[in-house]
């Protein structure tokens, strides 16, 4: 089973920001795969390191990108996007210590924290574009 | 070479150190000494303006102007104009200690040539400036200037006829002379700002204003300076006669006292020589450094955070090389690269927890690695012992941190602490490596990479991307910016945090989502102990006093004996055209009709003229003997002489020869005379053929003597 699906209603209309898009749900899809298969915590947590990685970056170019558009809701987006990592870094934190979550916990922790994010700031992002 | 700069170094450090007492480390003078001389430029400009409004460019109306300016309006056009003497040369000493700084710290090697190199002709500039504005007062110091850098510039040989020969008496004085140079006096500034502009572009962030506390007060110490000793000009300039003592600026003609010894041609040959030198010296011998920095795209994604926080602009964004939908890339400059590592601090995907596969980071240093870095963190932290276990991150340059490692305590060296990505201090604390870390490098302000501190206050501080985690509590951070002659603070620092977190307990991150975030975002800092007010202030005052006291003195003292008292100079000086090489042949009628209408001519002309030889006697002595070669590329122009001689008051007997018609001996015209030479009297030997030959004297002197045959 797949937890998020991409969707054409997700893209913002730039290029690389969708293309990342889609690398990142098939990252967390990857990870949830790999999650029913075998509950080993290091490989979660592993797996986890990558999405962190891959999600900051993939901020870092989206604000970028907002900078050079000159969006005006850039900063409330982008404390959108530091309060994502720092959720994010408290579940990784959790994964390590080892009081880690579910499955169905974690996967709808991911899926809820990517999901609402894309519903809410980046189409607002996208509505903002000049078609 | 490899010594002078470890003593130099040596000295700054100390230097600095002390200054950093009395004025903190964001107000040293030291680390501003590029931003105050911009600043200087400035008070220089706008007084500048201010007096050249007041300003009269005429031989007789310059130095009345000013004084009338000095006098009528001491308040303001005297402020103005001692500002513009003093702020130039405080300018001098500015620049000429920055450029010890520089080299003495080793911060133009290599990749880092670039500012070096074009502040080697800013240092020309400043001094044309300068020797250009002391011309324009036209004050006996002015008439010194005048002729000895004509002098000067003779020497070259490049002009037909000596500029000397400008300022050789009073009616020889050409006032367009004059106003071209407050012409160049008003262009050489604005070439310089060209330049100085340029000096800063391989500076990303580069500053050019000093802090303002610092600020005002160098201009407070020079505006004190300006009432307590008011710049006046010295008695107006007088061709016919030579000044024994000037008061003289050793700021801008430091070097001309030297020409009496060495010559025009030996000064020239030995400044362009020490101008080049200067320029050679970023690659005497070159730098070893580590390899650039290298970026790896499948990490890349054009964030472009390496590109904003590069102190050295050597990182570009690019077009996207490898067909992935990307826009750009980022593309390191290998011949602007510092290797300081600052770009990898910078990078979003350089963090420590991934661990699925290779960890790479978008952008590396090959010899430090990120996935090194992190194992590195982590096998140091395993081995510490006790508590409160802290892990110091330090760089190439700081007060020693090498030497804070014990028990509880690892080090973590990197070329610059703005190379620490901040999801490092995450990692440590948060997977319990240590209970805190201490970030150390440079002094405040004076990062040898330029902004590895700035950025880490401002990653740490959430003021710049990448943020360190809100969730990581900022209080088991520390931050602690060292002199390398500061070692003694560094471990202050060390033993107040490790008391502070002593008392914090266990670490704590955010513990869960719905827990408040920290609120303190700075980083903690030592309190260590430093001088009490009163004793700083009292420490910049003498550093301010120190500085108004030298630029004060040495503009006008020790005085410079122009001439020996109970002396006269003697100048020989003419420009005369020998006699041509074959005498002209008119043309006969025949010939004149056989040549075309257009190219008719009476008389068939050899170009090319003898040489001039000319003797001088003084009492019966030989005191010049010298041939002169005629001027112009087919040798037809005038031979030019110009000597000059000191030569004891009183009477003597002159005796003038010439010959200009290629005799191998005989004369062409002889003049002897006797005179009265008095005191500090500037007497020309002139040589006109059309007047009837030599003059002696300017021609209203009353002859004292027949004129020998």
């Amino acid at each position: 089973m797949t937890l998020l699906q991409w969707q054409d209603t997700y893209s913002v209309g730039v290029a690389e920001v969708d293309h990342e898009h889609r690398g990142m749900i098939e990252l967390i899809n990857t990870l949830h795969t790999a999650l029913g298969a075998e509950r080993s915590g290091e490989r979660v947590e592993a797996f986890l390191g990558e999405i962190f990685a891959d999600i900051s970056a993939h901020f870092a170019l989206e604000e970028r990108v907002m900078r050079e558009r000159r969006y005006d809701a850039l900063a409330e987006h982008k404390a959108d996007h530091e309060r994502l990592l720092d959720e994010l870094r408290d579940i990784m934190d959790a994964q390590a210590d080892g009081d880690s979550l579910d499955d169905a916990q974690l996967g709808s922790a991911l899926a809820e924290w990517f999901g609402l994010h894309f519903r809410t700031h980046d189409a607002r992002f996208h509505r903002s574009l000049p078609r | 070479m490899h010594a002078l700069k470890s003593g130099l170094r040596w000295c700054f450090q100390r230097l600095e150190a002390a200054l950093e007492r009395a004025f903190g480390p964001r107000f040293n003078p030291l680390p501003q000494l590029g931003t105050l001389g911009w600043f200087l430029f400035w008070i220089v400009t706008v007084s500048g303006i201010y007096v050249y409004v007041f300003f009269d460019t005429g031989v007789t109306q310059a130095w009345e102007s000013l004084e009338r300016l000095s006098r009528d309006q001491w308040y303001l056009g005297g402020l103005m104009r001692s500002l513009h003497r003093y702020a130039s040369d405080a300018l001098v000493v500015v620049v000429l200690v920055h450029l010890l700084r520089e080299f003495a710290l080793d911060r133009m090697r290599g990749n880092r040539w670039f500012p070096w190199v074009t502040g080697v002709p800013l240092l020309w500039f400043m001094y044309a400036c300068g020797i250009t504005g002391y011309w324009l007062v036209w004050d006996e110091l002015a008439q010194y200037v005048a002729i000895t850098t004509s002098e000067w510039i003779d020497a070259i040989g490049i002009f037909a006829e000596p500029i000397a020969r400008n300022f050789l008496d009073s009616g020889s004085l050409n006032g367009r002379f004059f106003s071209l140079m407050a012409y160049i006096h008003i262009a050489l500034p604005l070439l310089m700002l060209l330049f100085m502009w340029i000096h800063i572009q391989r500076h990303a962030h580069a500053r050019v204003n000093p802090p303002r506390e610092l600020a005002l007060g160098v201009l407070g110490a020079l505006v004190v300076l300006s009432y307590a000793w008011p710049a006046h000009s010295q008695a107006p300039a007088n061709l016919d006669r030579v000044p024994f003592t000037l008061g003289f600026d050793w700021f801008y003609l430091a070097v001309y006292p030297l020409l009496e010894f060495v010559g025009g041609n030996v000064l020239w040959l030995a400044l362009v020589g020490f101008s080049v030198l200067l320029t050679l010296l970023p690659w005497l011998p070159p730098l070893r450094k580590p390899p650039p920095a290298r970026v790896d795209l499948a990490n890349c994604n054009g964030c472009a955070r390496c590109f904003a926080d590069c102190p050295f602009g050597a990182i570009t964004m690019v077009h996207r090389t490898d067909g992935l939908p990307y826009q750009h890339e980022a593309q390191v400059d290998e011949d602007m690269c510092m290797s300081c590592g600052i770009c990898v601090g910078a990078c979003p995907t350089a963090t420590p927890f991934r661990r699925a596969g290779v960890l790479s980071a978008g952008i590396e240093l090959p010899d430090r690695s990120v996935a090194g870095l992190r194992d590195e963190v982590a096998a140091a932290a395993a081995r510490l012992t006790g508590s409160p276990r802290i892990v110091v991150v330090g760089c190439a340059h700081d007060a020693d941190s090498a030497a804070l490692a014990d028990e509880r305590t690892a080090v973590i060296g990197l070329p610059c602490v703005g190379m620490l990505p901040p999801s490092f201090l995450d990692f440590v604390l948060s997977r319990h490596h240590a209970e805190g870390v201490l970030l150390s490098g440079c002094a405040a302000h004076d990062c040898y990479e330029r902004l590895g501190d700035d950025w880490v206050e401002q990653r740490v501080a959430n003021e710049r991307d990448p943020n360190l985690r809100a969730r990581v509590p900022r209080d088991r951070i520390a931050v602690a910016w060292n002199n390398p002659a500061r070692h003694q603070r560094l471990r202050d620092s060390l033993a107040q945090f490790r008391e502070h977190l002593a008392g914090l307990g266990p670490v704590r991150m955010r513990a869960s989502a719905a827990d408040a975030l920290p609120s303190v975002t700075r980083a903690w800092r030592a309190r260590l102990r430093e001088w009490p007010g009163p004793l700083r202030w009292s420490g910049q005052a003498v550093v301010y006093a120190l500085l108004a006291g030298f630029v004060g003195f040495f503009a006008t003292q020790p005085a410079y004996t122009w001439l020996r008292q109970d002396h006269a100079l003697l100048k020989l000086s003419f420009s005369h055209a020998g006699q041509p090489l074959k005498p002209c042949r008119r043309l006969s009628h025949e010939e004149m009709m056989n040549t075309p209408f257009s190219e008719r001519r009476a008389s068939d002309c050899e170009r090319g003229r003898w040489p001039v030889y000319v003797e001088l006697d003084l009492d019966g002595q030989p005191v010049y003997r010298g041939t002169h070669e005629p001027a112009g590329l087919w040798n037809d122009g005038p031979s030019s002489v110009y000597a000059r001689f000191e030569v004891p008051a009183g009477r003597h007997r002159l005796a003038a020869r010439l010959r200009d018609n290629g005799a191998s001996s005989g004369f062409t015209v002889v003049a002897e005379r006797n005179v009265e030479l008095h005191p500090g009297e500037n007497f020309v030997i002139d040589f006109r053929a059309a007047d009837g030959g030599f003059r002696f004297g300017v021609p209203a002197r009353p002859v004292t003597d027949e004129e020998a045959p």
